[in-house]
């Protein structure tokens, strides 16, 4: 069976700027796909090479096994889109805008009536989508990408503009669609705590190059588990660790300590605990910390004071 | 392409095209209107409907051209619906093809509109003032002519404003560039070489020699279908970055 995308040594200049380099990504049948990277790391430049828009320097993508570049049409109807440019007319209603993209793909009403029933949005179809709100707008560009029910979706910052229980409906959605659709989701965002809770695979991109993919369950486990632990004295739980073999490191609730390879995290809890106290630093609490996205990010993207927006 | 044409038709159908489809020729038609009035002896209908052409192909029409296109350009640039459109299985030139279709054919019913509205304006105004009310019969099968080669000599004129208005994003460009081309014909209506200006090619059709009458319609026409392909070609060849 195919990937769902696969892209080989992809590239794309601008002039002198080299804008995604060489990227060999592959996202897996069914998977939800996290493609995360900071604005202007390349992203939305890939994306447009996988939807053929853009014409890659170098490389190539295939959709399902077809070669974007050479079956172009063919790979289209594999693929929908929501782009960050919605692309409605606003003087038509919702309805008469998901219309207008259903005849171009020789679809009827009733599938028109589905998608709508998919992102809740049958109330507010026959108005102007003029007046729809930024959430709204991404709903209906949702249902647009699902029109014919295409194996791989493709979404562009689908949780802009969207309240927070919008976020939550579209998060709970997007993981749910490889098993009630089967479908494939390519989810390009830089929010790494919306990815984190949505995607199965993830893809970091950074400066232009895929500087990580994977698994995500594997990528957290590939980390190593960690402490951490808040004391009375810092410094004298720093120094008292550092004297003893461990690497603490500052973190916003306080010291987190790397664990040895194959070191059991109770009893290195117990022993740091005992450690500390007896050389006179109070332990208020410890207890293995969960990695998240947000460590993998810093290891392979470099962590910049920028990157607020990312966490 | 069916889907395609069926589609465009119904955003043009949304939009403000069939009021400019209106509004020029009836503004003709009012100055038909009140020119009759204010007239001391009766004209022959032919006159009449060739001072009506005459204006629309002199000055109307390529300004109508020009707000024409950029009306059908900026309905995909302004909500930036390219990217969609084009990520779509549908091949690309059929996008741009049917915007053409849509535009020649929407210059052809306006021509034929001002003709009409020229007609019901000098007719209502014959019956205010029955002293002046036109000579003669109308001649069906000559205005149809007439009125026909004034829409395809505008054909390479139209491919141009149409090329100009999807290239660019800007309204600014096509605006400036269908201006440019109305003001250089009015202000140089007398100039041989008027006839292989774009812009002057429809007034041409109204032309005394015949061989401007041949060269523009050739030209217009021929070099705008070949114009029009290529224009067709180069926008579905081309990125939309």
């Amino acid at each position: 069976m195919p990937a769902a995308i696969e892209t080989e040594g992809l590239s794309r200049r601008f002039g002198a700027r080299l804008a995604v380099d060489a990227v060999s990504m592959t996202v897996p049948q069914r998977a939800v796909y996290g493609f995360l990277g900071r604005n202007g790391a390349g992203k939305t430049t890939t994306l447009k090479m996988i939807l053929g828009l853009w014409r890659p320097t170098a490389g190539r993508v295939r959709v399902c096994g077809l070669d974007v570049g050479r079956r172009r049409m063919a790979a289209a109807r594999k693929i929908g889109a929501l782009l960050e440019a919605h692309g409605f007319y606003g003087n038509l209603t919702g309805r008469e805008n998901l219309a207008l993209t259903a005849t171009l793909l020789g679809l009827g009403a009733t599938e028109i009536e589905r998608v709508l029933e998919v992102v809740e949005m049958r109330r507010d179809a026959h108005r102007k989508v003029a007046g729809y709100s930024l959430g709204m707008r991404q709903r209906l560009g949702l249902a647009r990408a699902m029109l014919g029910a295409p194996p791989v979706l493709l979404l562009d910052e689908p949780t802009n503009g969207l309240d927070p229980d919008g976020i939550a409906d579209m998060r709970r959605f997007l993981k749910t669609l490889p098993e009630s659709t089967g479908a494939t989701v390519l989810l390009s965002s830089h929010l790494l705590g919306e990815i984190e809770q949505t995607a199965t695979h993830v893809g970091v991109v950074d400066g232009g190059r895929l500087v990580l993919e994977g698994e995500l369950a594997r990528l957290k486990a590939e980390l190593g588990p960690e402490l951490i632990l808040r004391t009375g004295d810092g410094a004298r739980a720093a120094s008292l660790l550092l004297a003893h073999g461990r690497s603490p490191v500052a973190a916003e609730t306080g010291l987190t300590v790397a664990l040895r390879p194959g070191e059991d995290a109770d009893q290195a809890a117990a022993a740091i605990t005992r450690l500390l106290v007896e050389g006179g630093a109070s332990v208020f609490a410890i207890g293995p910390r969960e990695r998240s996205l947000e460590d993998i990010y810093r290891r392979v993207a470099g962590y910049r004071s920028p990157l607020a927006e990312v966490a | 392409m069916l889907a395609v044409l069926s589609v465009e038709l119904r955003k043009l159908n949304r939009s403000l095209a069939a009021l400019l489809a209106v509004a020029a020729p009836a503004l003709i038609g009012l100055i038909a209107f009140f020119s009759l009035l204010r007239a001391q002896h009766p004209m022959p209908w032919e006159k009449w409907l060739q001072m009506s052409a005459g204006i629309w192909a002199f000055f109307m029409l390529p300004m109508s051209v020009t707000a024409l296109t950029a009306l059908v350009a900026q309905m995909e640039h302004g909500p930036r619906a390219w990217d969609h459109l084009r990520a779509l299985p549908v091949a690309r030139w059929k996008l741009y093809a049917a915007k053409a279709i849509c535009v020649a054919a929407l210059v052809v019913v306006m021509t034929l509109l001002n003709q009409l509205i020229t007609w019901s304006a000098v007719s209502v105004a014959s019956a205010l003032k029955p002293a002046v009310a036109p000579t003669g019969v109308v001649d069906v099968s000559e205005v149809l002519l007439l009125n026909g080669k004034i829409a395809a000599a505008a054909l390479l004129m139209t491919s141009i404003q149409l090329w100009t208005a999807l290239r660019f994003s800007s309204f600014v460009p096509a605006l400036a560039l269908g201006i440019g081309g109305t003001f250089f014909s009015v202000v140089a209506t007398s100039a041989k070489q008027g006839v292989f200006f774009p812009w002057q090619m429809p007034v041409n059709m109204l032309a005394g020699d015949a061989w401007r009458v041949e060269t523009a319609l050739a030209l217009g026409g021929g070099l705008g279908l070949v114009a029009l392909a290529l224009a067709i070609a180069h926008l579905a060849r081309r990125e939309v970055l």
